[in-house]
């Protein structure tokens, strides 16, 4: 606001002589560049599979607005107590504070804010659902994949029935991943929220074996197939059915089973499951030991998750391939290769070779083999799949073909809640405009986001990122059940908010306006900056200032 | 870097604006913003006395201004004088609440209007007194002055001037006045404080505000806050106090006395055109005497001060 005294009488204190107050022109035409706001993409929001608004969420965190901090979440991520805490944080990894001091804890601030939610969730009005559209959605697994689309769908106004053959809904989130990480009870709470908002879900139903899938198809206006990736490849070697599979294990233990194989158990595989494998082994007090024909640093696991698997005290047998096992005075025996790393293959990890002559036995009471799963497509009509019995289907949306639709590990292989959710939601999307007879377009890929050089670090200062604290090994290894990572307190959260550069989005801060030499920036439009043009000069000082990098410059027409 | 706090508290700065819109400071002006954070410090209670300066030019052409205080304009060496005038005035009158501040360029300050400064300074005239320093004379199309550093290029030193910037906040303070401190507009915070704190003292007080200037330093008229920040965090801009002949370092520059912690004058130097001429040799000689502006800085830092010019609280 610009106090403009227009009479000798408004004129304050003593008044010598006094010319007119006020401007003998406009500057504005001196002018070269115009200053111009825009919002840029944040790294977070670009690497999240679900591209969570994280810098909008963060600003509303710093003003204490929890509630609208929850509902942007909400936009693009229904169960962010899930994800924040066993996302493998894709967010945090070119975090632009990471090249300053560390990431900002974005998994924690999502966790604290998902249980915010959950609190919340049967309330009345915290998710509202629009206008009754009268048209029903049939999805098959009530994975992450399914739960996310069931959530979008039901939230514009459509009926939904999920059919699941499992007795809980929940898909791997309830079957896969293991209590310590992921309480069993915040599955149930988000199932329970979804039920209350009026999806059905039909537990113990099999599609295919208990429902006919045609009878599914016909029944409903769309068909979302989200069954996940349940079957356990086979190594392809002698002995193997010796073996266990190891989401056939996991699932036990999540359903009651509290008695280990053996002692002695090998772990076949370096990814996710044959980590929780093993270190679900040892809260059931047996030994494992993982076998992987790989180094550490090939290890398509979560990085974090091989560490505390090392630090519960797990072996690791590294570029060890087995080639052969069977039974001799009731234990297994393992005969294995060892193996070396050759050139880069598709992955681009580097291929293991065996050495020649260098055979070595193992010897266990059980194992357990985890090297990778894909989906079980047996039931589902030849025509939507390809040859080697994947789904017939344009990932973008989701689109199948007639009224069918997919998401999630099913068409993806094994790959993670976030991709899942991400997924479910997009294909809600598409599944929408479909029965509104709309053309089905995929959503707009967001722009390169900002690096750090657009930031003016010069505006924060130093601080350490708050950290969960953990279980320590010997204490957390004696509970299946008991959560290992604990969250931060909502001053940790606000903390961090605060430590988030809020790459690409304003943050209000008032530094454009403090520095202006030309008093040219309004700040009446909540905080945020809009520019006189009649006034401003285009020096650019509050283009190089923004700590948020979003003010450019732009080239005045001639 | 600023303080995490400095977001927060630049929110609680008046909005209100007494320099206005439409004031035909160059673009980038560095004065200009630190004549806005003068009446954010201070207000409208003021009276201004503005000697010929580049200040004397930026309100426009009468019968306009844009500058909504009251003003002295006054000619180019007797801002002390007038003031002095202006503050028996007032005091004739029985007017107490109103604040007098000279605001004048380092040409007036540390050259032409150094007597009346000095003569009202050592009469304890109750004002503050700004030097807006931009290292030359700007309004006349820049010329050196006595704050033009060594070696910087103006059109009266194409070489690069020969000779050093005077130590004007010292000569100040062996006139015993109760209050002298230096500022950056890059620091506003650091600067408003200054003034508040300025305006509670009776007597003469000297803030000596570095204020860079696109037109005369050569620089990308975006650059006048980095460039006063890096004035600071090479050290060659050091923020200080001295309040009563106590000598203070104020952050960040009490963080600098370690050298290694002073970012390279180089970063400072290679953005301005005006130092483009610096020979190696050049650089090391300025290198030096900063140094050696530091270890005087740390001496008076850490033994109160015994050396200087006392001033005894009024
Ligand atoms: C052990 C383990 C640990 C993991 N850890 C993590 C982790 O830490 N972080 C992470 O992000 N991801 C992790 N993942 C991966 C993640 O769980 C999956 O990527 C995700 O669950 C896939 O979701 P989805 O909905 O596609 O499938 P799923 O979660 O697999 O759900 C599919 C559902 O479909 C049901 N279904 C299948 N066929 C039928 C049918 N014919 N009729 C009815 N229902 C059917 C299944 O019973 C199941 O409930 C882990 C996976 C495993 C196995
Ligand atoms: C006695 C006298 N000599 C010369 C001038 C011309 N003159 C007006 S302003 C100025 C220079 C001012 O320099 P400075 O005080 O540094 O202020 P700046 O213009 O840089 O803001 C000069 C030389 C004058 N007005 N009076
Ligand atoms: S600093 Fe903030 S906005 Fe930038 S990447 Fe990190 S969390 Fe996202
Ligand atoms: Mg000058």
């Amino acid at each position: 606001m610009v106090v403009v005294p227009k009479t000798r009488k408004e004129m304050p204190v003593t008044t010598l002589s006094v010319p007119t107050i006020g401007s003998a022109g406009k500057t504005g035409f001196w002018r070269d560049f115009r200053p111009v706001m825009v919002e840029l993409v944040s790294p977070c929001t670009y690497d999240c599979p679900a591209n969570n608004r994280l810098p909008q969420i963060f600003e509303k965190i710093r003003d204490g607005k929890l509630e609208e901090a929850a509902k942007i979440f909400l936009e693009t991520n229904p169960f962010p107590s899930i994800t924040g805490r066993i996302c493998p944080h894709f967010c945090e990894e070119h975090c632009n504070r990471s090249e300053y001091d560390e990431a900002v804890s974005i998994r924690s601030i999502e966790r604290f804010l998902g249980d915010y939610i959950l609190e919340r969730k049967g309330e009345a009005g915290f998710h509202e659902i629009s206008t009754e559209k009268g048209k029903k959605i049939g999805i098959i697994g009530s994975g992450p994949a399914g739960l996310s689309a069931a959530y979008y769908l039901r939230k514009m106004g459509y009926n939904v029935t999920i059919f699941e053959s499992e007795e809980k809904p929940g898909g791997m989130l309830t079957y896969g991943i293991p209590p310590y990480r992921l309480p069993k009870q915040i599955v149930e709470k988000e199932v329970a929220a979804l039920t209350k908002m009026g999806i059905e879900i039909k537990s113990g139903k099999t599609v295919g074996e208990d429902i006919k899938f045609e009878d599914v198809q016909k029944e409903f206006d769309a068909v979302l197939l989200a069954i996940g990736a349940w079957k356990e490849r086979d190594i392809g070697i002698s002995g193997e059915q010796l073996m266990m599979s190891g989401l056939e294990f996991l699932g036990e233990v999540n359903k009651g089973l509290m008695e280990p194989p053996g002692m002695d158990v090998a772990v076949i595989g370096g990814g996710n499951v044959s980590v929780d494998v093993a270190r679900t082994l040892k809260r059931l007090k047996a030994k494992p030991s993982i076998l992987y024909r790989r180094t550490e640093k090939e290890m398509p696991a979560i990085s974090e998750e091989v560490t505390k698997a090392k630090e519960d005290g797990i072996e690791f047998h590294f570029l060890t391939q087995p080639v052969d096992a069977s039974k001799k005075n009731g234990k297994i025996v393992l005969k294995c290769i060892r193996m070396r790393l050759g050139e880069l293959d598709a992955s681009g990890r580097r291929r293991p070779i065996p050495i020649e002559g260098s055979q070595f036995t193992l010897e266990f009471d059980a194992v357990i083999k985890a090297i990778g799963e894909g989906p079980d497509t047996t039931w589902i009509p030849k025509k939507f799949l390809n040859e080697g019995g994947w789904m017939k289907v344009d990932s973008a949306t989701g689109v199948v073909g007639e009224n069918l639709f997919a998401a999630g590990d099913l068409i993806s292989g094994p790959a993670t809640v976030v991709e899942a959710i991400a997924a479910g939601r997009r294909t809600a999307r598409s599944i929408n405009q479909y029965l509104r007879g709309e053309e089905i377009r995929p959503e707009v890929p967001l722009e390169k986001p900002v690096k750090i050089e657009g930031i003016n670090i010069e505006y924060y200062e130093p601080k350490e990122r708050a950290k969960a604290s953990e279980l320590p090994p010997e204490e957390r290894t004696k509970s299946l059940d008991k959560e290992e990572t604990s969250g931060i307190s909502l001053e940790k959260v606000q903390d961090e908010a605060h430590r988030c550069f809020s790459c690409g989005y304003c943050r209000a801060c008032d530094i454009c306006w403090i520095f202006c030499p030309d008093g040219s920036v309004d700040l009446e439009n909540g905080g945020k900056p809009e520019f006189d043009y009649d006034y401003c000069k285009g020096c650019g000082i509050c283009s190089n200032e923004c700590p948020c990098g979003v003010i450019i410059m732009e080239r005045e027409e001639e | 870097m600023q303080s995490t706090k400095f977001m927060e508290s630049i929110k609680e700065l008046s909005k209100e604006e007494y320099l206005l819109r439409g004031h035909i400071a160059c673009a980038g002006c560095g004065p200009a913003i630190g004549l806005r954070l003068l009446f954010k410090a201070l207000g409208n209670k003021i009276i201004l006395v503005v000697p010929a300066c580049c200040s004397s030019v930026i309100p426009g052409p009468y019968p306009y201004t844009s500058l909504a205080v009251p003003v002295q304009n006054i000619i180019f060496e007797a801002t002390g004088a007038t003031a002095s005038g202006v503050v028996a005035a007032l005091r004739k009158k029985g007017v107490n609440d109103v604040t007098v501040v000279g605001w004048a360029g380092d040409g007036g300050t540390f050259d032409i209007g150094i007597q009346a400064l000095s003569g009202a300074a050592e009469r304890g005239t109750n004002f503050i007194y700004v030097c807006y320093d931009n290292e030359a004379y700007g309004n006349t199309g820049v010329q050196r002055s006595g704050a033009t550093p060594y070696g910087a290029w103006t059109t009266t030193t194409p070489t690069g001037k020969k000779e050093r910037k005077k130590d004007m906040p010292f000569i100040m303070a062996a006139h015993r006045i109760p209050y002298i401190a230096t500022a950056c507009p890059s620091y506003p915070l650091d600067f408003v404080k200054k003034l508040r704190k300025a305006k509670a003292i009776k007597g003469t007080k000297f803030i000596h505000l570095l204020a860079p200037c696109p037109t005369g330093w050569r620089y990308d008229t975006s650059k006048t806050v980095e460039i006063g920040r890096l004035a600071v965090q090479t050290g060659l801009w050091a923020l200080f106090e001295i309040e009563y002949g106590r000598f203070k370092l104020n952050p960040p520059s009490d963080q600098l006395i370690d050298k290694e912690k002073r970012r390279p004058i180089k970063e400072y130097l290679s953005l301005q055109g005006r130092f483009r001429k610096l020979t190696d040799d050049d650089i090391e000689k300025k290198q030096k005497w900063l140094d050696e502006d530091w270890e005087r800085y740390h001496k008076l830092a850490s033994n109160n001060a015994s050396d200087l010019a006392l001033c005894e609280e009024i």
